[in-house]
């Protein structure tokens, strides 16, 4: 198992060095993509919150990574913190007025914070309006340094996912990640136990937003570019989507997920104009034969695997690593 | 799903699959049809609409191009054309995955396409530093040509300042004195009414009141009242595709088409419109490069060999395609299809002159946009309910996009 | 209040009520099976966007405006019955969002059917002829085709409220929405019911779409277009009552229309906002019931 992430690792950090530029540009894509899904993950997967304006956190990095890029300067210590600190406030804004309800309410009202950020955004002289913002320029180190060049933006992008990925994790795997989920399977319960869910909830909702934030800052460095689709609730619906193919609640799951429908909608549109019917297509196969997304299905041919080869060792019943029982 | 523990061993499998199925995924994409590399083919990026709101004028504008490149046997500088078309579905991002696709991986020779203003500004700064000659077929934003032009970058359809400013002093001299302005609410609508606003109001001529639905809007409801109440003589108007179709049928269920003459710019009562408007889009003025019905031997030509080859009515955006495919065609001819050299192949296409149907056709040497002359046009009934745009006359000289 | 203003404001006011009724018609449906079977139809502006075209199609083929008004919720409510058996079943007791996912990829789906079938451009459903043109009225010119929207929805509203309030059928939707469970219980055949509901929901949009044909047209992209302004109905009014959907057509509609005329730059923003305010104060809606846990 050692050996596989090592070899998933070491195939991530050479990438630039194969002779597939134009596919570079596609893992840079997704990655950034997989930062969002991951963290709309943390709301959705491990507290139950099913958000339909995630896209609003994402935009608002990109727009303010583009606006301090261009009207302030590139250094990455400018930029970055400014998307994430200022997706984080609206976050926190937004999330204390959203987390007051729940279920298709919360979707609804999520939904509308982040239309009327994206109303904002459509006329706003100072985001370049329905023309969107072009020249955002790719950040520095300082010292002549910067990310200009593709292969190094990767190395950036490849860096600050991972170390996202490997925050998230530790949360989750946190006590705090362990009460969220509490309150996901019974927020009533964890209330009775004398949680304060409603701060629980904002931590999550503030956590989540700030990454969505940092994925959308990269993304308008990537492109030089953000327009207000960015905002819109096709953006918020096409991330859910991700989180929910790749399996809800794993993380890993959202990016993956995240790569799939993004080389899908990719991929297919190239071969066929009737692109959104087969993706519509593989959306429902997913419902009706994957309901635990992709990593539901790695699991299974996980345990398929595990029972085979057990079942070829011994009849006797023994404990694995994890401390399950296999044969 | 059930709780997890997150055990050492899981995080390790999750980064596996992870990482693996991330890599493998764009290299999978990477497989995505690509021409064949190297060799004689001259191969063409086109990114166009081909699904949602634009699909329509995508769709035109590739059989524009189709029908040019057909009527000179697919050659160009004695190397056969290859068409690799992508759908930007209308959205910068996607556009911009797209067009890195073909400029990165199928290594194409030209670029061509865009319809809407925002994914061309999308675009722009990576066709630039790509060096990437393009050949922009449709997205008319005028800082294109101006504060952002770049020398790769063409343009063969128009900017907005180009079809609106001509119906300025036109509208003051042959229409009324007054008028209010209805434009959709987003840069090329505010572009529009600019232009229009900026040489009506030098001809002499006053704006009453200026309207800008949300863009895009289907119910046009709660202007019309208004337009209404202001009774101005005429309005001045700027709407595309669906909205204009809309706003069209809406105005004349108002009863306001009775008092109040509709001028604007061309894409409000153009050949891809008009059968949807109807008679509602009857005796509206417009302004653009091109008209169906315009007199001269290559659109009588354009026209019938489209009609022939598609069974439908050609229109400013086929036109536009049509237009385009020439060029290539004239440029590679003129630098006998070699590529390699860029600066030749870029002082070919400046110098390409032809007559287009929509008249002479001709680069400002200075922005790169087409200088062409601007037509004014009423929408006639040419019997049996099909609607056309007459020419009226055209502007004196050939309109140039000032550039600044 | 001067005459002129007075007249505007009746006109604007007539104007919202015609929009009002057409969005009632499309959230009566959607709520009718978010309260009944807990699903959100994420397809529903794709339903509404079919019952157009199929609308046209008829018109088109028999010249008969009428004859398409009745026999395309027939035939849409059909293709939602089918869908119904075949799809929407598997998410009763799924998650909401199986449901999102499922429901998406079915608009997508149904998008880009309809695309196939006819295409990409703009086409028109025209109104019967002695329904074009417009009439005087309170000061202004107020087009004939929108006083028969306003009457016709009407007149379905009532209907709806009658058969909702006075009828078997209507009762056992009732219950059914207060506790599945229950009705279940007392030996109706639930899953009949389901279908029945979506089919109805499913033929309510068509109708509204073939209505709304000669005022917005059919076109690729409508659907979506439609689709999030009839969740935000939904759920200001109040998901699953007849009244939410009504009142909350009613005043979305009419804030929608008086806001375009009074502030249109802030158009887009005051509507979501609108929203927002509503459920941070009755977060159920206007007439909803409590949100489960």
């Amino acid at each position: 198992m050692r050996g596989v992430v090592v070899l998933a690792l070491i195939l991530l950090v050479v990438f630039p060095f194969l002779p597939f530029s134009y596919a570079l540009a596609v893992l840079t894509d997704v990655l950034i993509f997989g930062l969002f899904a991951m963290s709309l993950d943390l709301l959705l997967g491990y507290t139950g919150l099913v958000s339909f304006g995630h896209a609003a956190f994402f935009g608002i990095g990109a727009y303010v990574a583009g606006i301090v890029g261009i009207h302030v300067g590139p250094q990455i210590y400018l930029t970055l913190p400014a998307a994430l600190a200022s997706a984080a406030l609206a976050a926190l804004v937004i999330g204390y007025f959203s987390i007051r309800t729940t279920g298709v309410y919360f979707l609804m009202l999520t939904l509308a914070f982040s239309q009327m950020v994206y109303a904002a955004a459509f006329k706003a002289p100072f985001t370049g309006a329905s023309n969107g913002l072009a020249g955002i320029p790719r950040p520095t180190l300082g010292g002549g340094f910067g990310f200009a060049d593709s292969t190094a933006f990767y190395y950036l992008v490849l860096a600050l996912v991972l170390l996202s990925y490997w925050i998230m994790a530790r949360l989750v795997a946190a006590p705090f990640g362990k009460s969220l989920r509490g309150i996901k399977e019974n927020e009533s319960r964890m209330r009775a136990v004398g949680y304060n869910v409603q701060r629980y909830k904002l931590a999550a909702f503030v956590i989540a937003g700030a990454f969505a934030g940092l994925a959308g800052a990269l993304r308008a460095q990537f492109n030089f570019f953000v327009a207000p689709d960015t905002l819109y609730w096709t953006t918020s619906g096409i991330v859910l989507v991700m989180v929910i193919i790749g399996g809800a609640g794993t993380l890993v799951g959202a990016a993956l997920g995240a790569g799939l429908v993004q080389v899908l909608q990719n991929l297919i549109s190239s071969y066929t104009e009737r692109w959104p019917l087969l993706l519509g297509a593989i959306f429902i196969l997913f419902v009706l034969y994957a309901p635990k997304g992709m990593m539901g299905m790695v699991d299974q041919l996980n345990n398929k695997a595990l029972h085979v080869s057990t079942l070829a060792r011994s009849n006797v019943p023994t404990r694995d690593d994890d401390g399950r029982l296999g044969g | 799903m059930a709780s997890v523990q997150l055990t050492r061993r899981d995080f390790l499998k999750a980064m596996a699959i992870g990482a693996g199925a991330l890599t493998v995924g764009p290299l999978l994409q990477a497989c995505a049809p690509a021409a064949p590399s190297g060799g004689t083919p001259l191969k063409i990026g086109v990114v166009l609409p081909y699904s949602k709101v634009y699909a329509q004028l995508g769709d035109s504008i590739t059989k524009g191009m189709q029908l040019y490149f057909d009527s000179v046997n697919n050659m160009a500088g004695g190397r056969p054309i290859t068409l690799i078309k992508e759908d930007e579905e209308n959205d910068p991002q996607v556009a911009l995955t797209k067009t890195r696709k073909l400029i990165e991986q199928d290594k194409v020779d030209l670029f061509t396409g865009v319809v809407a203003t925002p994914v061309v500004y999308a675009l722009r700064d990576l066709l630039d530093s790509t060096k990437t000659i393009s050949l922009i077929s449709n997205a008319g934003g005028n800082d294109l040509t101006r504060k952002r032009k770049s020398p790769y970058i063409f343009r063969t359809s128009f900017t907005s300042w180009q079809v609106a400013s001509p119906l300025g002093p036109w509208v003051y001299q042959n229409v009324a004195k007054s008028v209010m302005i209805v434009a959709a609410d987003y840069g090329f609508g505010h572009e529009s009414a600019d232009a229009f606003k900026e040489t009506f109001t030098k001809a002499g001529g006053t704006i009453v009141g200026e309207l800008y639905p949300p863009f895009p809007s289907t119910d046009f409801g709660a202007f019309l009242p208004k337009i209404a109440a202001a009774k101005p003589p005429a309005i001045y108007s700027f709407f595309s595709g669906s909205d204009a179709v809309n706003f069209i049928k809406q105005f004349a269920d108002y009863g306001l088409g009775k008092d109040i003459q509709i001028t604007g710019s061309g894409f409000l009562v153009e050949q891809d419109v008009l059968p949807a408007e109807g008679m509602a889009a009857n005796g509206a003025y417009s302004t653009l490069h091109w008209a169906l019905t315009l007199d001269n031997a290559e659109n009588k030509k354009f026209v019938a060999d489209y009609k022939t080859k598609f069974n439908a009515t050609a229109d400013v955006f086929a036109l536009q395609g049509y237009d385009t495919a020439r060029v290539i065609v004239e440029a590679l001819n003129a630098v006998k299809g070699d590529t390699s050299n860029k600066d030749n192949l870029l002082q070919a296409i400046r110098a390409v002159k032809f007559n287009s149907p929509r008249g002479p056709f001709v680069f400002d040497q200075t922005t790169q946009n087409v200088n062409q002359y601007i037509y004014y046009r009423q929408v006639r009934d040419a019997g049996g309910g099909q609607l056309q745009n007459a020419v009226l006359g055209k502007t004196d000289q050939p309109v140039v996009d000032p550039g600044a | 209040m001067t005459s002129d203003t007075l007249s505007f404001v009746a006109i604007q006011f007539l104007n919202g009520l015609a929009y009002s009724l057409l969005l009632f018609l499309l959230a009566a449906g959607l709520s009718l099976i978010f309260g009944m079977m807990d699903v959100v139809n994420l397809a529903h502006g794709s339903f509404f966007l079919i019952g157009t075209y199929v609308g046209l199609t008829i018109v088109r083929v028999t010249g008969n405006f009428w004859l398409a008004l009745i026999v395309t919720p027939l035939l849409v409510g059909a293709l939602g019955l089918l869908v119904e058996r075949s799809l929407i079943r598997t998410l009763y007791d799924r998650s909401p969002l199986d449901q999102v996912l499922l429901t998406f990829g079915l608009a997508f789906i149904l998008m880009d059917l309809a695309k196939w079938v006819w295409g990409a451009d703009v086409l028109a459903l025209p109104a019967p002829d002695f329904l074009t043109g417009s009439v005087l009225l309170l000061g202004g010119q107020f087009p004939r085709y929108r006083l028969f929207v306003i009457v016709a929805g009407l007149a379905l509203a009532a209907a709806l409220y009658y058969l909702n309030e006075h009828t078997s059928f209507g009762a056992v939707i009732r219950a059914g929405v207060a506790d599945r469970e229950m009705v279940s219980g007392l030996g109706i055949n639930i899953a009949r019911v389901f279908s029945m509901v979506f089919a109805v929901g499913i033929g309510l949009a068509a109708l509204s779409g073939v209505v709304a044909g000669p005022i917005y047209s059919a076109f690729p992209g409508l659907d979506f277009q439609v689709l999030i302004t009839t969740l935000i109905v939904v759920v200001v009014g109040g998901m699953g009552t007849y009244k939410g959907s009504f009142f909350g057509s009613l005043l979305i509609g009419e804030v929608q229309t008086f806001g375009q005329a009074l502030f249109p730059d802030l158009a887009l923003f005051l509507i979501f906002a609108l929203m927002a305010a509503i459920l941070l104060i009755k977060p159920a809606g206007l007439f909803g019931r409590e949100a489960m846990d």
